[in-house]
């Protein structure tokens, strides 16, 4: 089981690459999203605990490299705006380092192979309050898609390691929430799939006291509408 | 000294029944429960010891290796007795705003709080209309009829807009991490535990949602140096005054980094019941303050705090 040797990886060991890993990624995320033209590879996400962790690891570089391009921007001046930004963006980026060391060979893909749209992540970053809506959406997305994938995992280590996750995603939603005067619940105008859309097997109950589950094909249409990833997405997870 | 226990100790004792079946092992684990305990502060602890007695002088506690594999069933039962707590602890929060005690804080703050308490709420109702279908019954989960809170800092919550957003914190916290501590158990369970782990999973993130939002509230309406996330190997040994956090977030040994910020640490079950036992007691029935008790006494200054700043 590589997965689980991975995951005995010591964590001294996961701490030194999270140290040396941040700079690297935030740096190696953003030249790939401001120039890349190219549709990227595409990128095959089986239905199993490795797709699952590969799937949470793609919509982590997602959020870093927003972070990371929101902090380039300049749009972002307010100091305690800017250091929320700044924080969650370092946060995302230990989620990376920490699924990388996870997954270790059987990641998908590496950063490198991620290509963004200019002219879509361009739009998203356009001025401080596109870019924290943005945010709110990303971090709301996170918690949904952490959610609809809790059910399907089936390590135990995993499932734990995605609550340890999927909180401090829920926290990052409720922070900029909070930031813009939103509620940092999501009301029901702010959900980003419909309750009739909603797999009522996942979602006993719904509502703004709920964190509804998603699919990872609904998080990947989400994905999709926000025109920020280029690469074409596919695999049994997302089907 | 037994009958002191059941006597003065009865509802502690029945609350962590159940942990005192299943709690693990003596001698260090003891120590550890013990070491956690005293980050709660000085205030309480007299309380917490006598709890951490019962923990680990219960008869069965040595019989096993590690904390028990809870049933859907009882992973319910335990969640809905920690949502009865917080809706309750809001409800008094709105009345204590009613009746003028809120004066200090904003309409929008007062309607967080209000939202908050609903969303607890709806979370007690439907666990309750979940319950009865994993063969349990909503009513046998009871909570005091006035919950010790004050036992969280040794003096009443509800007294100022400080301490209240403070035990609010603790509470939403530990409540994430309560939820977190269960999703093991409710994987283990197969397809009997699916759909209890998805509420647990659609819950556990609006709690941290309500956490997130206690704390910028802490950090806007007080300037208090906090955020809406759990800080890099955040303080849990202080007195209870700074405190960031009442559990044992930093857990050590697993592959899971947890003393980092990026990732937010669980509590077990027995961990949650031995930090929740002595509110889970009945509060002396006075409107005015408390006279001292020693469990109240231990805390210095903090008691002498003007009681009603808003």
């Amino acid at each position: 089981m590589k997965q689980h040797r991975s995951l005995s990886a010591s964590r001294r060991g996961l701490i030194k690459w999270g140290l040396l890993g941040f700079g690297g990624l935030m740096i190696a995320a953003l030249p790939k999203a401001v120039s890349a033209q190219s549709s990227g590879r595409t990128i095959t996400f089986s239905a199993d605990d490795v797709g699952i962790l590969n799937f949470a690891l793609l919509l982590e570089e997602l959020e870093a490299a927003f972070y990371a391009a929101a902090v380039d921007s300049g749009q972002i001046s307010d100091s305690m705006e800017l250091e929320y930004v700044q924080v969650l963006g370092a946060q995302e980026a230990a989620h990376v380092t920490f699924l990388r060391s996870v997954l270790g060979d059987q990641v998908l893909f590496e950063t490198a192979d991620l290509s963004f749209n200019s002219s879509g992540l361009n739009a998203v970053l356009s001025d401080r309050s596109t870019i924290l809506n943005t945010a709110v959406t990303l971090e709301d997305l996170g918690v949904h898609a952490y959610n609809g994938a809790g059910p399907s995992l089936t390590n135990p280590t995993f499932i734990l390691a995605a609550g340890s996750i999927v909180s401090v995603e829920a926290r990052h939603a409720g922070g900029v929430r909070a930031l813009l005067g939103r509620s940092t619940t999501q009301p029901d105008s702010d959900r980003l799939v419909s309750d009739d859309d909603l797999v009522a097997s996942l979602n006993p109950f719904k509502g703004q006291a709920y964190d509804e589950l998603y699919t990872p094909g609904q998080v990947v249409a989400i994905v999709g509408s926000l025109g920020i990833l280029n690469n074409p997405i596919n695999g049994a997870l997302v089907a | 000294m037994k009958i002191y226990f059941n006597s003065i100790f009865y509802p502690i004792n029945q609350a962590l029944r159940p942990v005192i079946v299943k709690i693990t092992a003596l001698g260090d684990r003891c120590d550890q429960q013990i070491k956690q305990m005293q980050r709660l502060g000085r205030t309480i602890a007299l309380a917490l010891p006598l709890a951490m007695l019962l923990l680990c002088a219960g008869p069965i506690a040595a019989a096993q290796a590690q904390e028990a594999v809870l049933t859907p069933r009882q992973v319910t039962e335990y969640a809905l007795t920690l949502e009865k707590l917080e809706a309750d602890f809001y409800r008094r929060a709105v009345t204590a705003a009613q009746s003028g005690g809120l004066s200090g804080v904003p309409q929008a703050a007062k309607d967080i709080i209000v939202s908050y308490g609903q969303d607890e709420a709806q979370h007690v109702a439907d666990l309750s209309a979940v319950l009865p279908s994993l063969g349990g019954n909503p009513d046998m989960v009871v909570i005091p009829t006035n919950p010790n809170y004050a036992a969280i800092l040794g003096r009443d919550p509800f007294a100022n807009p400080a301490d209240f957003l403070l035990v609010g914190q603790y509470v939403e916290d530990l409540g994430v991490a309560a939820y977190k501590g269960q999703v093991q158990n409710l994987l283990a369970a197969g397809e009997a535990g699916k759909t209890v782990l998805a509420a647990a999973l659609e819950i556990h993130s609006v709690e941290a949602r309500h956490a997130a939002g206690v704390r910028f509230l802490r950090q806007t309406l007080l300037g208090a140096d906090v955020r809406p996330w759990i800080s890099e190997n955040a303080r849990t040994k202080q007195n209870a005054s700074s405190v960031e956090v009442i559990y044992n977030e930093n857990r050590m040994g697993s592959p899971i980094p947890f003393s980092s910020d990026a990732f937010d640490g669980y509590a077990t079950q027995s961990e949650v019941l031995a930090l929740v036992g002595p509110i889970l007691t009945e509060a002396p029935q006075t409107s005015q303050p408390r006279p001292q008790t020693p469990s109240n006494q231990g805390g210095s200054t903090e008691n002498n705090a003007p009681r009603a700043l808003w």
